[in-house]
């Protein structure tokens, strides 16, 4: 059954500070200014939001955003968990928000200093509060040095090149296309700087099979949005941008980050849950969609996300991304904006904005006649997904 | 420039050790037949399964006709034990040379001492009631060494062995390393140890679920979680079980055997606490769970998914045991390797050897060597070691066990040529490889030699050479 909400709600507004790896500024800042441009894209007033979704993850609280803002009052304000996974959460929940009535205005953001303050690259040895659920699950990797995000992904993909047969250089071949698109994306941290497959397999080793040139850069800014129903996104200046449907998912044995314990671990399942979703919701498919944000944190994993989606099949992927295939001009360009691996890693939520200019037309490397974009979240943790489309 | 004093002294010095060389001892007696209970013992030890040397079953059937010794105990046949009974006391006094040297050396300050080479040859197999008899001879004194353990003078002693019947049957080369200690560079004494500083690894957060686990590993088993009532298995441990909805959870212990599921070698960032690059492996494990851990002893270019390895709980820390692998043991081979079939070149299968307390301590009372640098912690520290290492003859015993273990139950070993460096102390790991170094027929025998090394965290810990006779086709 379709979730109700699909197809009636929009975005209406974004907005971003610049992608820096050293903002300068505190992230309250960032957050604040991430969500005053949003606003004013979306021709509203402050006083107009009255609902805010981000991550749990995000420090800047609601409170803070909406007193800095001139917001009065807010009638509805949630967070979703699990990290990057819960980038188009955030839509999905303020879709849910404005079309159950919860809120009128939903103003989703996302803003840290993730590269001058607190890296996650930099890895984790210990935490507070004693023996909680996530420190006792923590436990079954620490002491063995697994102790970042590139381990912990590096895992699944040593297996999935055993599996099928995958080689380094397809996984290069996801960072060799954001790059080029990057590089003709001035807002891009690497504006006019492309790589080539061997400067990919050149660069240096960070948990080997990943290479520096397979970990996306880490980054200073934040990003907002803004969610209403399509009813009254008919009447403010921008084009809508419908939330043909969102969806989250968590899989059977899901872990956060090492759910290695599956009796296959060359897939991501809870990424299966969002992709069935989204098509029984649209009744699209994957001929449908005319450029995919897939999330690139690490590219390994985005090679698993166009097989659960059904863009090619299991173990497949390697030969669907070949030859130009996922670059501006090929048959699923993806990431224009130059990926989380070329413009900037701010959770996914950057890749939301690019698929909400593709489907306006104003993106700076518009692909073609776009009427559906798919855009997912962080893999290797519960995540989520979402489809924007040109409103009828 | 040295004082012309100093080495005219350092060379009357070198000429008084030289006084006894050359000169052979009077014949004397083990104290003990060839007897199964000190084979057993030795192959209990080093976990030496062949069934020649325990199994009259099979020995019967053998190319040896009988239960035969391992040849590589033989110079534990001559040792005197803890305590020396009046014949051995008596039959002391016929040893000559060695004693004078050793006070001598002790009194000018070298007063360390290690095992550094061992040669053996064997004439033949010793069987169950062959009673040896033998006599010994200081052969060569060095000059003063600058060695990596200290400043010293290396002596070696050739014993030749015969039957009772006065038939040879082996010969010994055996040469020792008196040091001042102090004088070296690598971790001999407890204060240069820093190749075993502790390094403090992130510690698990234990919740009451997940308890047991880890008490399971301080006391040296892998606990699986098990249902109660369906049987099912979980790792890493649940609360409930989701499968039949029990709560009453228990655990099986693991037989420690799996294979590499997945591996990541991780390089960056990197902390202090870890050697990079570090190999963190997904074992699966016989009983069908997983686990994270890492793999110890295996460089990144030699694993492989499918890999199969062993558990090996380790002390990382004194405060902290975690459960770690190394590649299995290879399996020893049931039937012998037949001459034309091995060829120059040829690798022996890596094969890891845990350096337990027990392996320490259990292979010098196998080889009836009661010096208490070999199992006593306190003794060892007090002569300057930062802990008991292993003796050269459970060095020399588990060499010839891979390499025999390679070879087959009924390859003839006729020498073998060890050389001492890295000592073996707990908590390490030895990884033995191999080299068929030679391949020729001598008097219509096939005959080997096989290069062999065996590595731990320090270095090489044992290399040399095994000369093996094996059945022709």
């Amino acid at each position: 059954m379709a979730m109700s909400f699909a197809g009636k709600t929009a975005v209406i507004g974004i907005g971003a500070t610049e992608f820096s790896k050293n903002s300068g500024r505190s992230t309250l800042r960032l957050a604040i200014e991430c969500c005053d441009a949003a606003i004013r894209d979306a021709g509203l007033r402050p006083d107009q939001i009255d609902g805010m979704v981000s991550f749990t993850v995000d420090v800047n609280d609601e409170i803070d955003v909406a007193r800095n803002l001139g917001i009065k009052e807010l009638r509805h304000f949630s967070r979703i968990h699990h990290s990057g996974g819960a980038a188009c959460g955030t839509i999905h929940q303020a879709a849910m928000a404005v079309h159950s009535g919860a809120c009128n205005y939903a103003l989703v953001y996302r803003a840290f200093n993730e590269r001058s303050e607190t890296r996650f690259g930099a890895g984790v040895t210990g935490g507070a509060g004693g023996a909680t659920p996530v420190m006792v699950e923590l436990g079954w990797s620490l002491p063995f040095g697994m102790l970042t995000p590139a381990s912990w992904v590096a895992m699944f993909a040593t297996r999935y090149m055993h599996q099928y047969g995958v080689t380094s250089e397809d996984f290069g071949r996801i960072s060799v296309a954001d790059r080029k698109h990057a590089a003709t994306n001035p807002k891009a941290f690497f504006y006019e700087r492309p790589i080539t497959l061997e400067e990919h397999q050149a660069s240096r080793w960070v948990v080997k099979p990943l290479h520096l040139l397979d970990c996306c850069q880490e980054s200073d800014g934040g990003q907002a949005l803004i969610v209403t129903t399509l009813e009254r996104a008919r009447d403010l200046p921008n084009k809508p941008v419908v939330i043909a449907s969102a969806a989250q998912g968590s899989g059977e044995d899901q872990h956060m980050m090492t759910s290695y314990y599956r009796d296959e671990i060359t897939g991501i399942p809870e990424m299966g849950i969002c992709a069935r979703q989204l098509w029984a919701d649209t009744g699209l498919g994957p001929d449908d969609i005319q450029t995919a944000i897939l999330y690139d944190h690490f590219t390994p994993l985005a090679l698993p996300q166009l097989e659960e989606f059904g863009f090619c099949k299991p173990g497949e992927a390697k030969d669907f991304i070949k030859d130009g295939n996922i670059e501006l001009g090929g048959g699923l360009p993806i990431n224009p904006n130059g990926g989380q691996l070329g413009e900037a890693y701010i959770h996914g939520m950057n890749g939301i904005a690019e698929g909400v200019r593709q489907v306006r037309g104003s993106a700076v490397n518009q692909v073609p006649d776009v009427q559906n974009v798919l855009v997912t979240a962080g893999t290797a943790v519960p995540t989520s997904a979402l489809i924007l489309s040109q409103p009828d | 420039m040295s004082d012309p004093v100093d080495n005219a002294d350092a060379g009357a010095f070198l000429e008084s050790l030289r006084e006894g060389v050359g000169i052979k001892s009077a014949i004397r007696t083990t104290p003990d037949e060839v007897n199964q209970p000190m084979i057993r013992h030795w192959c209990d030890a080093m976990t030496d399964h062949n069934p020649v040397y325990t199994r009259p079953e099979i020995a019967d059937k053998s190319v040896h006709g009988d239960i035969v010794a391992p040849p590589s105990m033989l110079d534990s046949w001559l040792m005197v034990g803890l305590a020396l009974r009046p014949e051995q006391l008596s039959d002391q006094g016929k040893a000559v040379g060695m004693l004078p040297i050793i006070t001598k050396l002790d009194t000018a300050g070298f007063t360390s001492v290690v095992a550094t080479n061992s040669t053996h040859e064997y004439d033949r197999y010793l069987k169950l009631g062959d009673r040896l008899q033998f006599h010994q001879s200081i052969t060569n004194v060095s000059a003063e060494k600058k060695t990596a353990l200290g400043v010293g003078h290396f002596f070696t002693t050739r014993t030749e062995f015969m039957d009772q019947d006065g038939e040879s049957v082996g010969r010994m080369d055996f040469t020792i390393l008196k040091f001042k200690p102090g004088t070296g560079s690598i971790p001999m004494t407890a204060d240069a140890g820093a190749a075993f500083a502790p390094k403090q690894r992130p510690r698990p957060e234990i919740s009451r679920d997940t308890r047991f686990f880890w008490d399971g590993i301080d006391l040296g088993e892998l606990r699986i979680q098990k249902c109660d009532d369906c049987d099912s298995l979980y790792h890493p441990p649940m609360v409930r079980c989701p499968k039949c909805g029990a709560y009453d959870l228990g655990y099986v212990v693991s037989k420690g055997r799996g294979t590499v599921y997945s591996f990541v070698e991780v390089h960056h960032p990197q902390f202090p606490i870890f050697d990079y690059p570090l190999l963190a492996v997904l074992i699966e494990l016989e009983e069908g769970t997983r686990i994270l851990s890492n793999l110890i002893g295996v460089s990144a270019d030699e694993v492989e998914i499918g890999m199969p390895v062993e558990l090996a709980i380790r002390a990382t820390d004194p405060e902290l045991n975690l459960p770690l692998f190394v590649r299995a043991r290879p399996a020893r081979r049931e039937t012998t390797r037949v001459f034309e079939d091995v060829s120059v070149g040829d690798n022996l299968a890596p094969c890891p050897v845990s350096i337990t307390p027990t392996l320490i301590v259990g292979g010098a009372m196998a080889s009836r060597d009661f010096q208490d640098v070999h199992h006593d912690v306190e003794l060892a520290k007090k002569r300057g070691s930062p802990n008991i290492f292993m003796n050269i003859m459970t060095s020399g015993g588990l060499t010839s066990r891979y390499v025999c273990d390679w070879a087959g139950p009924e390859a003839l070993l006729r020498n073998m040529k060890i050389r001492l460096g890295a000592p073996n102390y707990p908590g390490d790991t030895m990884t033995f490889s191999g080299l068929v170094n030679s391949a020729e027929v001598r008097d219509g025998k096939g005959v080997i030699e096989v290069g062999i090394r065996g590595s731990n965290q320090l270095g090489d810990h044992v290399s040399g050479t095994l000369e093996l006779e094996l059945p022709r086709r």
